[in-house]
């Protein structure tokens, strides 16, 4: 390749990459730095003008607190339990979907409704159905004669319902991404195991699952940095009880810095939460190889 | 998808096997129970839209009730819902087409092209989305009021473009990454640009996707809360103008529920287009 045409190259990948580059420093860098900064103050909305910079007194504080243990080991469980169930449900339906020659076009628009609503909506229509006393959930329970449950009452059931309306609301996303996928998968392999005389499930596990992973691994990706941060969900239905046995992360972070107002702490429980976060991506993107660049020009 | 769009891709029968280990009516019964999952919520929602007050929060819950329409009524007369509806409409479509007008070059280089910090550039991307909103809102709102962003809609256009870019470029990417490397060496061969390679030959082919994440860039933006409520004052998007009926004393349920209903429209119109046109991209693909 001669240098002008390396030159050229380089200028089209520059030109290609700047509008983004500065839109993504200029609006999350900021509040980045920001927020880093607060998290090494003592800064506090009740006595702002006694801020001063207590470095690592914050991450200290809270590594000592149970509150703190009992927010990772709740945000945690909630995570891996949404999006395993996210995943098995959204692939499963993709797969039956793509095979599916009646209604298609109907189930597709019903399956989109749950991404679609008005979020707000939809979670406080949740509170009423889960309503002890006069949710439609344990009337139906009752009338075929089952005894009533108190979903949002005891720890377990506060968390387990919690995950299923998660799954309710996100479950179409990865549906979404993977029938996207099987659209655009190459079908040729699958005709070449299924002349060797594979059978079905043989297919589905060991050529069309593998040939969706990419499109899985940026779903699971997406869907485990969003459900680690849930908020409005928990936030409506349980408040983070009872007690605080479904109080993840964000909701301490939200208690501790709108509520009590110290941003410096807050600041710290969110420093901690993104770098959670990147450690977690980073070994689940490494582990699936999904950082080189399958075929280069 | 129609069945005729489907029937091209019929004698290629394979494909059509990765879930056939199901008979027909156990699939079909999987799906619509799925179907069911689904809906259920959505209609007690709308049926609580269609009940008196004390209707909706009655002790037994009600299936059969004479629908009342007075919810419809109030919600359309008031003209606030109208409101909601343009700046939502204006911030959504906006969001999605800078996302994509940003997002999309910037995949297919990550995809495409070799240069150093190709892995990290594309994880700084991703790390965009994971700062919890709790950490952002307080330096986003000082920046916001200083530079005039504050309850305008580029603000929130700006504003839902940091947070959607990230899955836009990560999708995109996967996309792009398959498509045969041979549709754009014969470009070149034939003495295009690399932006004319991306532009004429590239984009064409990956619609599909593009209708894919413009849907779901579309939906986030549209649904987005808390930034919205936080960025705004009286630039109010459906989901903040929704929460106006959550009060302390009482949620006014009718209200809430009518304008969510209302509201659906307009997502399950842009949901339908770009379905469209995911068709017309897949069947191009087929021919191809």
């Amino acid at each position: 390749m001669n240098s002008s045409a390396g030159r050229d190259r380089r200028r089209f990948v520059l030109l290609m990459l700047t509008p983004a580059t500065v839109l993504l420093l200029g609006l999350t860098l900021v509040p980045f730095l920001v927020s880093l900064a607060f998290s090494f103050s003592n800064l506090s909305l009740v006595t702002p003008d006694d801020f001063a910079y207590i470095w690592f007194e914050n991450f200290g504080r809270m590594f000592e607190s149970p509150e703190f243990w009992n927010a990772v080991r709740i945000t945690v469980v909630f995570t891996i339990a949404a999006v395993a169930v996210e995943l098995v449900l959204g692939v499963g339906i993709a797969a039956l979907l793509h095979n599916e020659t009646r209604a298609v076009p109907a189930l597709r628009l019903i399956y989109l409704l749950p991404l679609a609503i008005t979020p707000v909506a939809a979670v406080f229509t949740f509170r009423i159905m889960l309503n002890p006393s006069l949710g439609v959930f344990n009337y139906l329970l009752k009338q075929i004669g089952l005894p009533p449950q108190d979903w949002l009452g005891t720890p377990g059931m506060a968390l387990t319902t919690l995950v299923a309306v998660d799954a309710w609301q996100w479950t179409p996303f990865i549906l979404l991404i993977a029938a996207g996928g099987l659209a655009a998968m190459d079908e040729e392999p699958l005709e070449a195991a299924q002349m060797d005389g594979a059978g079905p499930f043989e297919i589905f596990f060991h050529h069309t699952l593998p040939m969706l992973y990419p499109y899985l691994a940026v779903a699971v990706v997406f869907r485990s940095i969003d459900a680690f941060k849930t908020f409005d969900i928990i936030f409506v239905l349980t408040g983070g009880g009872p007690g605080i046995a479904t109080r993840t992360l964000n909701l301490l972070a939200y208690k501790q810095g709108l509520e009590f107002l110290e941003m410096g702490y807050a600041a710290a429980i969110a420093i901690v939460m993104l770098i959670m976060t990147i450690i977690f991506s980073q070994v689940f993107l490494r582990r699936i190889n999904m950082f080189r660049p399958k075929a280069a020009l | 998808m129609g069945e005729a769009a489907r029937q091209p891709l019929k004698p290629l029968s394979p494909a059509v096997r990765v879930g056939r280990f199901l008979q027909p009516w156990i699939r079909r019964l999987v799906l619509w129970l799925f179907a069911l999952w689904c809906l259920f919520p959505i209609y007690w929602l709308f049926t609580m839209s269609l009940k008196r007050q004390v209707d909706a929060i009655s002790r037994k819950p009600k299936f059969i009730f004479e629908p009342i329409w007075d919810n419809y009524v109030k919600v359309l007369g008031s003209g606030e819902v109208w409101l909601y509806f343009q700046n939502s409409l204006i911030v959504a479509l906006g969001t999605t087409a800078l996302s994509l007008l940003l997002g999309v070059p910037t995949a297919y280089v990550l995809a495409r092209y070799r240069f150093t910090g190709n892995a990290d550039f594309g994880f700084w991307i991703l790390t965009t989305r994971m700062t919890p909103p709790v950490a952002m809102l307080i330096p986003f709102f000082v920046v916001y009021i200083r530079s005039g962003l504050f309850d305008t809609h580029l603000g929130l256009i700006l504003a839902h473009t940091a947070i959607t870019i990230s899955i836009v470029v990560w999708l995109m990417k996967g996309f792009f990454e398959d498509l045969p490397k041979e549709l754009e060496e014969a470009a070149f061969m034939d003495g295009a640009t690399g932006y004319q390679a991306f532009r004429q030959i590239c984009l064409p082919v990956t619609l599909p996707g593009i209708a894919a994440v413009a849907i779901l860039t579309f939906l986030f933006s549209w649904n987005e809360f808390l930034f919205s409520l936080v960025l705004a004052d009286r630039v109010q998007t459906v989901p903040v103008g929704l929460y106006n009926f959550v009060g302390y004393q009482q949620i006014r349920w009718g209200e809430l529920t009518a304008s969510a209903v209302i509201m659906l429209t307009p997502v399950l119109l842009f949901v339908f287009v770009f379905q469209r046109q995911l068709v017309r991209g897949l069947t191009l693909g087929a021919i191809k």
